[in-house]
């Protein structure tokens, strides 16, 4: 895997300039950009991409009540990871039917509050989870995580969780002799793919197990949770995301036809709604190199650049000669640094620099480190 | 909202139709409506989860109060855990001789249940004869000085605010605030479906009574057939009261009920086998 090289667009026109001047003589800066329309055309698009897949929104990726409301509308279904996420959720009445709490690790808590919400489906990936559903099984429906490392994941999710395909087979049937019925498979290849070949391996191997378990088992499996991974774009390439599914369909095609297909997608739906508005507070040369000093860091709204490894596009709104210069965050800590080798052309204190595709994993990790103001969070 | 969809398990849902919304209430943790539905009237919900209906309250109501009621048949003072719907309170309140104490955490649910349920309470709760106490109900029965012949716990699921109520602690601080010979019944939810409270519920009031059981009624809206209501008493011929003298005592009574009558009062006690299994 190589090193996410970051796009840079220089220039804007000046219907561009003057919107994010005026957002920003108004708001005050640093901004988040929320467009709904972009959640709703990346939501539509999904659904044309995975037709017969339900939907559940991976609320970690932006747990932002504006981006829910405009979930709830489109009928998502939502991807819960905590009871935090289940507060958010009852304070727009989502029905816990339309959830599904996928967190491998749980306590006794987050059980009771999930089902007294009525989100009812978990995810499990070894005998002692499971057993912690035991006093509730009449209620649940389980489904058993399955990690298949993948290479090309800028995130591989399946260090952390998921049992290995070996241990299917012995844990569907543990738990079939503790009264406790597993309805399904889940799997997560990591996110941020570069192919659906992930998807696609995982898919089959899901349905070779589960078909075998079918003829073993007395209630058969029929779910499938084919997680999240589809990518946000970050090079700017305009994702096709049609043409990104196409093996995934047929591969969802060669599963019996009364099997439910879930997925969890998050960064795919939320990265293009949200663009990050910048100032430059600042600017000196050092060895020789230019540096800027925006106002917003990877203790803020660029903290995806230290937990996701993302290199999000950046935009100035300027052309001119460009010389390789350091962008660097507001706080003290010499690790918030943007960019260390960032062509830009020379730019002045309260110039703005533009963050796109900035919705997933940036607000949503963000700290409070020195204290700084947090990006104001704009609706459009 | 247009429909509601029970979310109480994974598998299976019951839904009803929203005709009319009368009350809803999300707070932080809770979420409460009351809508009218064509064919089960109000119908009030709590987490997602139907607590009561107009059309087929009398069921629940009726066998929760009358069965220990008559069985005892010299009630003279009576506890209500819970039960602000004020649907325990209108029935025990027929029984002319018995002063009842109700005491519920919340007076909102009260006021709520007054305005938007009023079939329920039925003006119950303007009767002098009812003592009415906010207070959690753990708290009131472990401060307790008074002794009561009856308690009634109409509480919610095990899984929420009425969690409390299920616990051995509990049933213990109950046992205290009962006379010689009187009897604690409890809502215990619909054990096909969640077999553990049965088992559960059983082996913490045996720890503290000598005749443990559960008792059961088919409420419509409690999708999955019997419910059970727990049993427990120190005093073992309580539930084996003659015919004969249950129908003397409901003669006398004149409830005017319509679910409970002495037959199905004995009756109730018979167990599926199910049931029967998780009582060792």
């Amino acid at each position: 895997m190589t090193d996410p090289i970051r796009t840079v667009l220089y220039g804007a026109s000046d219907k561009e300039i003057s919107f994010y001047q005026s957002l920003v003589e108004k708001h005050g800066s640093p901004l988040l950009l929320f467009d709904s329309s972009k959640l709703k055309q990346q939501y539509r698009a999904l659904q044309q991409a995975l037709p017969n897949v339900d939907l559940f929104y991976a609320i970690k990726a932006l747990p932002q009540i504006d981006a829910l409301k405009e979930l709830d509308e489109l009928e998502a279904g939502f991807d819960v990871a905590s009871s935090g996420e289940l507060d958010i959720l009852l304070s727009l009445k989502v029905s816990g039917r339309r959830t599904i709490h996928t967190h491998p690790v749980k306590s006794d808590k987050d059980i009771r509050d999930a089902l007294r919400f009525g989100s009812t489906t978990f995810v499990i990936d070894n005998l002692d989870e499971l057993k912690k559903l035991q006093p509730y099984r009449g209620r649940v429906g389980i489904l058993l995580r399955v990690s298949f490392r993948s290479e090309n994941a800028k995130v591989d999710l399946s260090k952390k969780f998921g049992c290995t395909e070996d241990e299917v087979a012995n844990i569907i049937l543990q738990a079939e002799q503790l009264g406790l019925h597993i309805k399904g498979l889940s799997f997560h290849v990591g996110s941020q793919c570069e192919t659906s070949d992930q998807h696609v391996a995982a898919i089959h191997s899901c349905r070779d197990m589960m078909l075998e378990l079918n003829k073993k088992v007395k209630a058969p499996l029929s779910i499938l949770d084919i997680g999240g991974g589809f990518p946000a774009d970050y090079a700017l390439e305009s994702i096709d995301i049609l043409e990104f599914c196409k093996p995934i369909r047929a591969a969802l095609e060669s599963l019996p036809d009364d099997w439910h297909i879930y997925a969890e997608p998050g960064r795919y739906l939320i990265a293009p709604a949200v663009t990050c508005v910048t100032t430059i507070i600042g600017k000196s040369i050092r060895y020789g190199m230019p540096w800027y000093y925006i106002d917003d860091g990877v203790y803020g709204s660029f903290s995806g650049k230290i937990f996701d490894h993302a290199e999000y596009p950046l935009q100035v709104l300027t052309e001119g000669k460009t010389s390789t210069s350091v962008l660097a965050g507001p706080t003290c800590d010499s690790i918030d640094i943007i960019d260390e080798h960032i062509e830009l052309p020379e730019l002045n204190i309260g110039d703005l620099i533009i963050g796109h595709q900035m919705g997933a994993y940036t607000a949503a990790t963000r700290t409070r480190f020195n204290l700084l103001k947090e990006a104001k969070f704009i609706v459009l | 909202m247009k429909y509601f969809k029970e979310t109480l398990y994974d598998a299976v849902c019951q839904e009803f139709r929203v005709d009319k919304m009368y009350f809803e209430q999300k707070t932080e943790h809770q979420h409460l409506m009351i809508f009218h539905n064509a064919m089960l009237g109000r119908v009030m919900t709590l987490d997602g989860i139907v607590q009561t209906t107009e059309a087929d309250e009398f069921m629940y109501h009726e066998m929760l109060t009358h069965v220990p009621i008559l069985a005892h048949g010299a009630v003279k003072k009576l506890l209500i855990i819970g039960g602000g719907d004020g649907g325990i309170l209108r029935e025990v309140l027929k029984h002319e001789s018995i002063d009842v104490t109700q005491v519920e955490i919340d007076k909102a649910v009260i006021d709520m249940a007054i305005e938007y349920l009023p079939k329920h309470s039925d003006s119950a709760y303007d009767n002098p004869r009812a003592n009415i106490v906010i207070d959690d109900g753990m708290a009131f029965v472990k401060n307790c000085s008074e002794k009561f012949d009856v308690i009634i716990v109409d509480g919610t699921d095990p899984i929420g605010p009425g969690e409390v109520l299920f616990t051995e602690d509990f049933y213990a601080q109950c046992k205290n605030c009962l006379n010689e010979g009187g009897v604690i019944v409890t809502q215990n939810g619909v054990p096909f479906l969640q077999i553990e409270e049965v088992k559960n519920t059983y082996q913490r009031l045996n720890q503290h009574y000598t005749d443990a059981t559960f008792y059961t009624v088919a409420v419509p809206t409690y999708y999955g057939g019997l419910m059970t209501l727990a049993w427990a008493t120190n005093n073992a011929e309580l539930r084996n009261v003659s015919l004969d003298t249950l129908e003397q005592r409901f003669k006398s009574a004149n409830l005017n009920s319509r679910y409970y009558n002495p037959a199905i009062h004995l009756a109730a006690f018979a167990l599926p086998q199910y049931i029967v299994n998780q009582l060792d």
